[in-house]
């Protein structure tokens, strides 16, 4: 564009004033970048500061404000004109705050922040999103228990249509068996009624919504807004229009057949959890084997399955509070009944310790230990572990096996092709190859290799028209994709929401708390796709990747790579990004090697200016120079919370914030190098299985990228510790600056690059 | 006089675990345990003790009661209550282990010791004057050993009890006592026959 | 606290015996607090911690409700006691009958042989909360004439006193049971200095040291031991049979352990009835120490 016309805004306040010579700042716009307009203020975030850029922008004399002042991250609402855009550079957290001040060394440090904002503004235009669209405003949600009814329930009381799809025959799940259910009201202390009935009687009354039972799904293509899905019912296809999607199919018991060291299936007596529940109506508990005689002495086996490598290797959750609800109930029932509790850990999340202090109470008596054998005649012998002894307990009339919940992130009424259930033995969040990058000092993580019992059996639930392939992602232990470190219900799949147990194992509160949530995110992606804007983690984000299709070499590395199956591809190899679906990270960028994909306000080109801009001293000034491209969403606010703390690190340092490591293109490695630095370092999230990437996987792509940059160095005759990768988080605060000192000082020891000065 | 503890054959009968939470002082509280071990990890002399706070609630539930009517834990108790302020769960750890030893005295379980020997002795001087007097407690309780156990014992504090006579914190004249010792006798007689009616009922 | 307050006062037995010292420096320092204090007539042992061993539980609840019933007939003002057993064991009966229908008619019944009865709901207090939340340490401080410059004090509280009932509002709410910082607090009110001290809620051994002091002598040996380490010239403590303990039993420390302890132990109330420049002896009661501090005794008028 060539009417660009930027104004430099420079502050003095916060220290910076004192930390640097602003006046000698103040002349490198006119000096270096031909900019006319540059201004300094005692306070720019003052009323008075936010007038002066406000009244050059409103008297046409620019249209763009670059501003020396605090991070990016702070007084967003203060430096907000219009969509005029504005352009950062930090001079307080990372210089007045984190340099001593005065010195030689944190003046050319401000100089650098100023140019490289400068170099950016250069090449930053407002995004020009696609048109505001009308679509479709309709929530489907897949699943009739609790959690589905719940969430077709909150969809259609926030003014949206609900369409509800249930595989059976009716609403409800497995709710439609419990006798009661546990507590989740004030003072959490009783048995309460199962409400499942009256929720469904809600649903089916409700104008909004259209409940569909006996109902699979059998295509769902297209985005948020548009998508299309197909289903099959009663023998003949039905295709609905969608605006977003949420996922609730919820859970099904471990198959107890497969717990005969418990002695599951030697007596008639010893039944599962899910079996008591058909047995305690109202009225007395009989014994299963006679039906005549009243179990009176009843022993619960915690864990029966669970936080088992051979079987489920995680925990349930609830399993625990289904048997204080059970024994409560036998004890209400008839005082003199004996329940005994045997647990390894007793897990009582949240306000079940109330529940749990209920039961110990009433007389139910918990027993830690481990069971050693269940025997056909009743008995069962378990090590106590506050006792430090081995205890039978024999003449028991019922034991009660607490089995686990196994998510159906798959319908297992249908069956999957082996090769697409083989392709998730392999976490697709871990790369399968084994990663080896230079610097990383941890153990290189193998690939992650699942048990295959811990994918659950059956066919895709959407059968997504993606080129990822049909299902959304299953994680590890079965569980479907959410990124609960820091989103929950978020998917990879863009305006698919999952909750309640098919995320992870919950109880009937949290299900409903989980579906309320889940609405709320499927209409915020409705209405952000509506506005042509990003859903998080860059809510409201306008711009979107462009692809010059002129140069695109149909390699098909943006489509592999992309961590939300954003684009799909044409016959022809053509790569075609839908805009909703686009999480705005960058991926997509990075990957590209001919570097044809580019945002309006973020480009390879836009940082290749920025690293360019960098005035790097020649060798014999003995001043390195080391860059950082920081991941925005962890590693950039930790530098500027260690600001705020006054930590103090390297003045050699320049710190350029990046979306995602993802879009870190390795055009910047090899340019920065090329101009003369002498170190570089990716700082972003930690990857693998228990990934803190905000994007997913843009980390682990970086890492899979810089393992092969030691060839490249090689080829240029430099070190391989030139270049290396950290995890930081966001609460690394404390340690991100000794992080940078080591480098600084491993750089120190090293030769000046040879390319300085070419 | 409380209800006999009843006797159980096996582990966790939850008899005695019911006997002791409607007859022990705090007993009712018992139920709320959680087994976290604050209790015995808090206990100054934790180590002296069969067994810590912590077990000897677990061994009545398990209906272990010869093993915890006979054990030296609640006689270790010095009353210090750290545990009591501790427990996270408000089990007066203090007062349930004071009681069962009381309890392990009436039923039989406990073999006189020096804390029952003491114990009472000080009943003694203060259901008999109407306050404890230390001399006359602590020769007592020494004498409760057998004369020449006593004179041992009283010989080996004698430097303590020379040191309190000096000061004048002991005398050597008549036990201090209160005046109204006829009304105090006949509250203690009719208080403990309250208990023993009300124990039947 | 301006005016003068009164206090129906429960001196408890060991008032007559090993703690006479606590007794006469604090009925010497009350007036100096405006604490006017009148014995409960003709008033019993408290049953302590081993009463209901020998007697039951309720014979040894009607110790405190005789002492209760006596009390009642001085007035509806507090009770209060220096004595950390009488206290745990007054305030504990008191609150148990007063909350109990059930427990307060048998203990009425009871009392009833000597044609007695409580019907008040009095308060029953530790002479300590009293000077914390009545008195107030600006009053202390106020009264101060000798200050205690240069004594460096050990702060021992020890375990009745403020446990269980410290923090309850029942007790006051006066400090905490782990660490309680009231009588350092005194200490430098006095112009003492308060060392640095850790076991200053340690337990002593109780009435176990007195009956088997094998058992616990190591307790009062640490208990010794860090406030000699600390650099303290005495220790002080609220507690009459922590006095006593922790006094009596060096001699038999410095024997097992080869040590030479020779730390004096005092009363709170007598370093204030020093600090308010009361007679050394006949308020300060400082020659019933068997360990005695010639330093406090120079400082003493």
């Amino acid at each position: 564009m060539s009417d660009r016309k930027p104004g430099v805004y420079l502050c003095k306040g916060c220290g910076i004033g004192e930390a640097v010579d602003v006046g000698e700042l103040e002349k490198l716009p006119a000096s270096e970048f031909k900019i006319g307009t540059c201004k300094t203020h005692d306070a720019l975030c003052s009323d008075e500061g936010v007038a002066l850029i406000k009244a050059d922008i409103d008297g046409g004399d620019i249209n763009q404000a670059i501003i020396g002042a605090c991070s990016h991250r702070v007084m967003t609402d203060k430096f907000s004109f219009n969509g005029t855009p504005v352009i950062r550079a930090n001079l307080r957290e990372q210089v007045a705050w984190s340099q001593p001040a005065g010195e030689e060394d944190t003046q050319m440090l401000a100089a650098d922040q100023v140019r490289m904002a400068m170099a950016q503004a250069s090449k930053t235009d407002a995004p020009s999103s696609s048109a505001v669209q009308e679509l479709v405003q309709t929530v489907m949600i897949v699943g009739g228990g609790i959690t589905g009814l719940t969430a077709a329930l909150e969809a259609a009381k926030s003014g949206h249509k609900a369409l509800l799809v249930e595989r059976s025959d009716k609403l409800g799940g497995w709710a439609n068996k419990w006798s009661k259910r546990m507590p989740h009201l004030p003072p959490y202390r009783g048995v309460e009624e199962n409400h499942v009935g009256k929720l469904i009687a809600e649903v089916e009354a409700h104008g909004d919504i259209t409940v569909m039972t006996d109902t699979m799904i059998t295509k769902t293509s297209g985005a948020p807004g548009k998508f299309e899905v197909t289903m099959a019912h009663g023998g003949s296809d039905k295709i609905e229009m969608i605006g977003a999607i949420v996922v609730a199919t919820g859970w099904r018991p471990y198959d107890a057949s497969k717990l005969t060291h418990l002695g599951y299936g030697a007596s008639p007596d010893i039944v599962t959890g899910v079996e008591l529940e058909d047995m305690l109506g109202d009225g007395k508990l009989m014994r299963k084997s006679d039906g005549q005689k009243e179990a009176k002495y009843i022993a619960f086996i915690q864990c029966a399955g669970s936080r088992d490598p051979d079987h489920l290797p995680y925990c349930s959750s609830v399993c625990c509070g289904v048997s204080i609800k059970q024994s409560l109930q036998i004890k209400r029932e008839n005082p003199d009944a004996s329940c005994y509790v045997i647990f390894d850990e007793l897990r009582t999340p949240g306000t079940a310790e109330e529940f749990y202090r209920e039961a110990q109470e009433a007389g139910v008596i918990f027993m830690k230990g481990k069971v050693k054998s269940v025997g056909g005649d009743m008995s069962v012998v378990y090590e106590d572990d506050l006792l430090g002894q081995e205890v039978p307990l024999n003449g028991l009339d019922m034991i009660v096996l607490a089995t686990g919940m196994v998510p159906n992130s798959t319908n297992p009424d249908t069956e999957a092709a082996e090769e697409e259930m083989n392709k998730y033995l392999i976490s697709d969040i871990n790369p399968a190859a084994g990663v080896s990058v230079a610097g990383y000092t941890g153990d290189t993580p193998d690939p992650v290799k699942r048990p295959e019992e811990s994918i659950p059996p059956g066919g895709s639930i959407l059968n997504l028209q993606y080129r990822q392939g049909p299902h959304i992602p299953i994680l590890a232990d079965g569980f479907s994709d959410s990124h609960y470190i820091c989103f929950p219900y978020e998917t990879r799949r863009t305006g698919i929401y999952t909750c309640g147990p098919v995320r992870r194992p919950m109880d009937m509160a949290e299900s409903a708390d989980d579906a309320a949530g889940a609405v709320l995110k499927a209409i915020q992606a409705i209405r952000s796709a509506g506005e042509g804007a990003s859903v998080h983690p860059r809510t409201g984000d306008l711009s979107f990747p462009k692809i010059g299709h002129d140069i695109c070499t149909k390699c098909r590395r943006c489509t592999v790579e992309c961590p939300f199956g954003a684009i799909d591809e044409e016959e022809d190899g053509k790569p075609v990004i839908n805009e909703s679906r686009c999480r705005r990270c960058g991926t997509c960028m990075g990957a590209c090697p001919v570097r044809t994909i580019s945002f309006d306000n973020y480009s390879p080109s836009m940082v290749g200016d920025m690293i360019k801009a960098i005035d790097v001293p020649d060798e014999f000034e003995e001043k390195p120079r080391i860059i950082i491209f920081a991941c925005e969403n962890d590693a950039y606010p930790a530098l500027d919370m260690a600001g705020i703390n006054r930590q103090q690190w390297s003045a050699y340092v320049r710190v350029i914030p990046v979306r995602c490591l993802g879009s870190v293109t390795m055009l910047w490695v090899s340019t920065a190098l090329e101009s003369g630095f002498d170190g570089i370092m990716l700082m972003g999230c930690k990857s693998g299985d228990d990934y803190q990437c905000h994007f997913i996987k843009g980390s682990g792509i970086a890492k899979e990228r810089m393992s092969k940059v030691g060839a490249t160095l090689k080829s240029m005759a430099l070190e391989e510790e030139r270049v290396q990768m950290e995890e930081v988080s966001i609460a690394d605060s404390h340690s991100v600056a000794k992080v940078i000192n080591k480098f600084a000082a491993t750089i120190g020891d090293m030769d000046p690059n040879p390319f300085k000065g070419f | 006089m409380t209800k006999p503890a009843p006797n159980t054959s096996e582990k966790y009968d939850l008899g005695f675990a019911n006997w002791v939470y409607e007859n022990v002082n705090g007993g009712d509280k018992l139920g709320l345990c959680m087994q976290c071990g604050v209790c015995s990890g808090s206990c100054p002399i934790g180590e002296q003790m069969d067994h810590g706070p912590r077990k000897l609630f677990m061994m009545i539930r398990a209906g272990m009661k010869d093993e915890v009517l006979s054990s030296n834990t609640m006689w270790n108790c010095t009353s210090c209550y750290r545990c009591v302020v501790r427990c996270p769960r408000s089990v007066p750890v203090t007062y349930i282990l004071q009681d069962l030893a009381a309890k392990s005295v009436e039923l039989g379980y406990a073999k006189p010791n020096e804390n029952s020997k003491f114990s009472n002795s000080f009943w003694w001087s203060a259901k008999t004057f109407g306050r404890t007097d230390e001399r006359l407690v602590t020769a007592k309780y020494y004498f409760s050993f057998g004369v020449v156990e006593g004179v041992k014992r009283g010989l080996d504090n004698l430097k303590i009890a020379w040191g309190m006579i000096k000061t004048g914190r002991m005398h050597l004249t008549m036990p201090h006592q209160i005046k109204d010792k006829a009304g105090l006798k006949a509250i203690l007689a009719k208080a403990a026959e309250i208990e023993e009616r009300e124990s039947k009922s | 606290m301006s005016e003068k307050k009164k206090f129906t006062y429960y001196p408890g037995c060991s008032s007559q015996g090993s703690a006479l010292h606590l007794d006469e420096s604090l009925r010497a320092i009350a007036p100096s607090l405006d604490i006017e204090l009148e014995d409960i007539e003709d008033w019993n042992c408290c049953g302590a911690s081993v009463g209901h061993i020998g007697g039951g539980q309720l014979p040894n609840l009607s110790l405190t409700g005789r002492n209760l019933a006596k009390a009642q007939e001085r007035g509806k003002q507090d009770v209060v006691t220096g004595c950390a057993a009488c206290y745990l064991n007054t305030h504990a009966g008191n609150e148990k009958i007063k909350n109990d229908v059930n427990v307060r008619a048998q203990v009425n019944e009871a009392l009833s042989a000597a044609d007695m009865e409580y019907d008040e709901d009095l308060q029953v207090r530790h002479m300590c909360e009293v000077i914390v939340n009545d008195v107030g340490l600006d009053k202390v401080r106020e009264k101060v004439t000798n200050p205690l410059t240069g004594l460096k004090v050990a702060g021992y509280v020890g375990c009745q006193t403020v446990r269980p009932f410290a923090g309850t509002d029942g007790g006051g709410n006066y400090d905490t049971y782990d660490n309680p910082e009231f009588l350092d607090n005194f200490a430098e009110a006095c112009g003492a200095e308060a060392v640095e001290y850790n076991p200053k809620t340690s337990c002593c051994g109780g009435s176990v040291a007195v009956m088997s002091p094998d058992r616990t002598l190591h307790l009062i040996k640490t208990i010794v031991e860090d406030a000699v380490e600390a650099g303290a010239d005495v220790i002080a403590t609220p507690c009459p049979l922590c006095q006593t303990n922790v006094e009596m039993y060096q001699d038999a420390i410095n024997k097992k352990y080869g040590t030479d302890f020779h730390i004096p132990v005092m009363f709170y109330s007598q370093l204030m009835a020093v600090a308010f420049g009361l007679d050394g002896e006949k308020d300060a009661a400082l020659h019933r120490n068997t360990i005695r501090s010639e330093k406090l005794e120079k400082m003493a008028k």
